[in-house]
């Protein structure tokens, strides 16, 4: 086993937390049953790690099984990156898609490998119709870096890819190039959308976040339910602002449902507009030119955040739609300017 | 009275007097006494007596009043027991009758197409099905506004939805949902052909299914006799239409022995039409009879 690929199987598993290392091994599937029933899992890292290395130089392990494993160890940390997201778009009249999983995959590695020479390409399906691609890039001259790989999610058969960003941003249209290729279509765009949470962008690009449905067997209609006032049942108290308090909670559950949010960290607003201001004659009323600046909500949660503000009291509702519309317009980056 | 002695001298006789008058005050004062206990005594018995008539009568009130109550109750069972028999036989009515509603409304299931309204438009339930097997349900919210727009939906994210919608949706709403009905269920019975396949005849096939997810390209590898030394066959299947359940193009091709033999070459040629014109677990499940037929001949 070459000692790069040693070194990087090495690295990829001192990552790995010891509760986990078990189940990623077995969702790894390189090392047999037998070979891990002889790992004593409850000594020191460093020694379980070294009798891993030692089970797996004893497989030959290759580059590819240790990309594989970066794979997975990706998927179960999927938060520790960024996400952007991509949409594709046909031609008119093109054909219907009739996907390959062999040749898009074929086609995606030749067309990297035909510009860069040097690069690592790794596929790794998923069960909801998804492909992992992870790739490590190098130049005609110098070797791929496996340290800092680009991680691709396409969804086959619809226009939408996820991809982590990385800070290599010079090698992003050629990847954009091999996916459009590869997967038949003729244009590909970045959206303004992006979070760590990659089930949360799939729901919002899907449009799959709220999958409540009446029908007539549902036990209760959805109007009646209780809109979660916490309401003193004792007739001697009486809420003077029972009315207000009610249209608010109309309010906030047509504008959000009653599902539970798609989790965002951030809502980034570019404005550049000109200052609006009632009093005449103030300076920055007559400047022709419009203001920029930048304003920019972040919570760990951010849509469930906007949700309670009314409710709590904070903000009237109905809130602005700058700040409701962000699941329906699929963004959360906004540039605003004077119509 | 006993008589003043005169012949006693005065002071004597005053003694006398007075120690007599003295007594006569003594049993006026006790004879007075005496005539008044009797008298606070029976004032207060008399007192006593009515305070004790007055609670008899009380305690007859009261237990006249427990009676009526009791008798009057009794008297109210007595009334309600024949209206609460009408109530309960009314109670079943409505709920059969619920019951019957609800079944009819079950039933709109296997239209295929049914809808309940909703506080802003419609919500659209779509059933698919293929070869009477009921299959995946899915449905379109749809908000009832100019434009016309989908609110949310259930839709898998390959089927083109948006395509459908940004031809039919505003024009010809029947047409909207007739055509998605077709791409859903197209979809849904080429899912369960592939999913028979996979299932139910595993043992003919010599590797694994490859699928995408719209099912429209099949690739696989068969034999007809597993274990046999024949020569495994290869098939490809594409569905170019999406409202289609069976396939536009079939390719089958013999692997390994370049040199066919012309019975070999029929047997392709004749399998490329089958899947051309049945569904493909049905296809595999003659192949698997023919099989049984032969090895009963041959036994």
């Amino acid at each position: 086993m070459d000692e790069t690929v040693a070194e990087f199987i090495k690295r990829t598993i001192l990552k790995i937390p010891l509760n986990e290392l078990t189940t990623i091994l077995k969702a790894w599937d390189f090392l047999s049953e037998n070979q891990l029933q002889t790992v004593n899992f409850r000594q020191r890292k460093e020694s379980v790690v070294q009798h891993l290395i030692h089970l797996c130089e004893e497989k030959r392990a290759s580059l590819n099984d240790a990309a594989l494993l970066d794979i997975i160890y990706t998927q179960f940390h999927q938060h520790q990156k960024v996400w952007d997201v991509f949409q594709m778009s046909k031609g008119p009249g093109e054909d219907v898609d009739l996907f390959d999983m062999k040749q898009f995959k074929n086609s995606f590695k030749k067309i990297l490998q035909r510009a860069l020479k040097n690069v690592t390409v790794s596929f790794r399906e998923t069960e909801e119709n998804a492909v992992w691609i992870r790739i490590a890039w190098g130049t005609q001259y110098t070797k791929p870096n496996q340290y800092k790989p680009t991680y691709v999610v396409y969804y086959s058969q619809t226009p939408y890819a996820f991809k982590s960003s990385s800070t290599l941003r010079r090698n992003t249209p050629l990847l954009g190039q091999a996916l459009t290729v590869a997967s038949k279509h003729h244009q590909i765009v970045k959206m303004d959308l992006r979070s760590r949470y990659l089930d949360s962008l799939k729901a919002i690009v899907f449009k799959q976040y709220n999958q409540t449905f009446e029908t007539h067997n549902s036990a209760t209609p959805l109007q009646e339910r209780s809109l979660g006032l916490d309401i003193n049942m004792d007739s001697r108290i009486t809420h003077e602002n029972i009315v207000e308090k009610e249209r608010v909670q109309r309010i906030t559950q047509e504008t959000f449902g009653d599902y539970p949010q798609p989790q965002l960290e951030f809502a980034q607003y570019k404005l550049e507009t000109k200052f609006k201001s009632d009093l005449n004659g103030s300076i920055l009323a007559e400047r022709e030119e419009p203001l920029r600046c930048l304003i920019k909500f972040s919570s760990p949660h951010l849509l469930e955040a906007l949700k309670s503000l009314a409710p709590a009291g904070i903000a009237d509702a109905p809130l602005s739609p700058l700040l409701t519309c962000i699941p329906n317009k699929r963004k959360n980056y906004f540039k605003i300017r004077d119509k | 009275m006993e008589q003043a002695n005169p012949l006693r001298p005065d002071g004597e006789s005053k003694g006398g007097v007075l120690a007599h008058l003295e007594r006569l005050e003594n049993q006026m004062s006790r004879s007075r006494k005496q005539s008044e206990e009797p008298q606070s005594v029976q004032a207060q018995e008399r007192v006593l007596g009515t305070k004790i008539q007055k609670l008899r009568h009380l305690r007859d009130d009261l237990k006249a009043a427990v009676r009526h109550r009791r008798g009057s109750v009794k008297a109210c069972i007595a009334n309600v027991e024949p209206n609460q028999i009408v109530e309960v036989n009314e109670q079943e009515a409505l709920e059969e009758k619920l019951e019957n509603v609800k079944a009819v409304l079950q039933a709109y299931h296997f239209t295929g197409l049914s809808g309940k309204l909703t506080s802003r438009g419609v919500c659209v339930c779509i059933n698919t099905a293929f070869e009477g097997n009921l299959l995946d349900s899915y449905f379109v919210d749809l908000v009832i506004q100019k434009p016309l727009r989908i609110h949310h939906h259930s839709v898998p994210v390959f089927i083109p939805l948006e395509e459908i919608a940004a031809k039919y949706l505003q024009t010809n709403i029947q047409h909207f949902l007739f055509s998605l009905c077709e791409y859903l269920n197209a979809y849904s019975g080429r899912k369960y052909q592939a999913d028979r396949l996979q299932s139910d005849f595993a043992a003919l096939l010599t590797g694994p299914l490859q699928r995408n997810p719209l099912c429209n390209l099949l690739s696989f590898t068969y034999k007809l006799d597993p274990g046999g030394q024949s020569f495994p066959f290869c098939a490809r299947l594409l569905y170019k239409d999406l409202t289609a359940t069976l396939p536009t193009d079939v390719t089958v091709t013999c692997q390994g022995g370049e040199a066919l033999s012309s019975s070999w070459e029929e047997q392709r040629a004749s399998h490329e039409t089958l899947f051309c014109t049945k569904p493909l677990h049905q296809v595999f499940a003659s192949f698997a009879r023919r099989e049984k037929l032969d090895m009963s001949l041959v036994s």
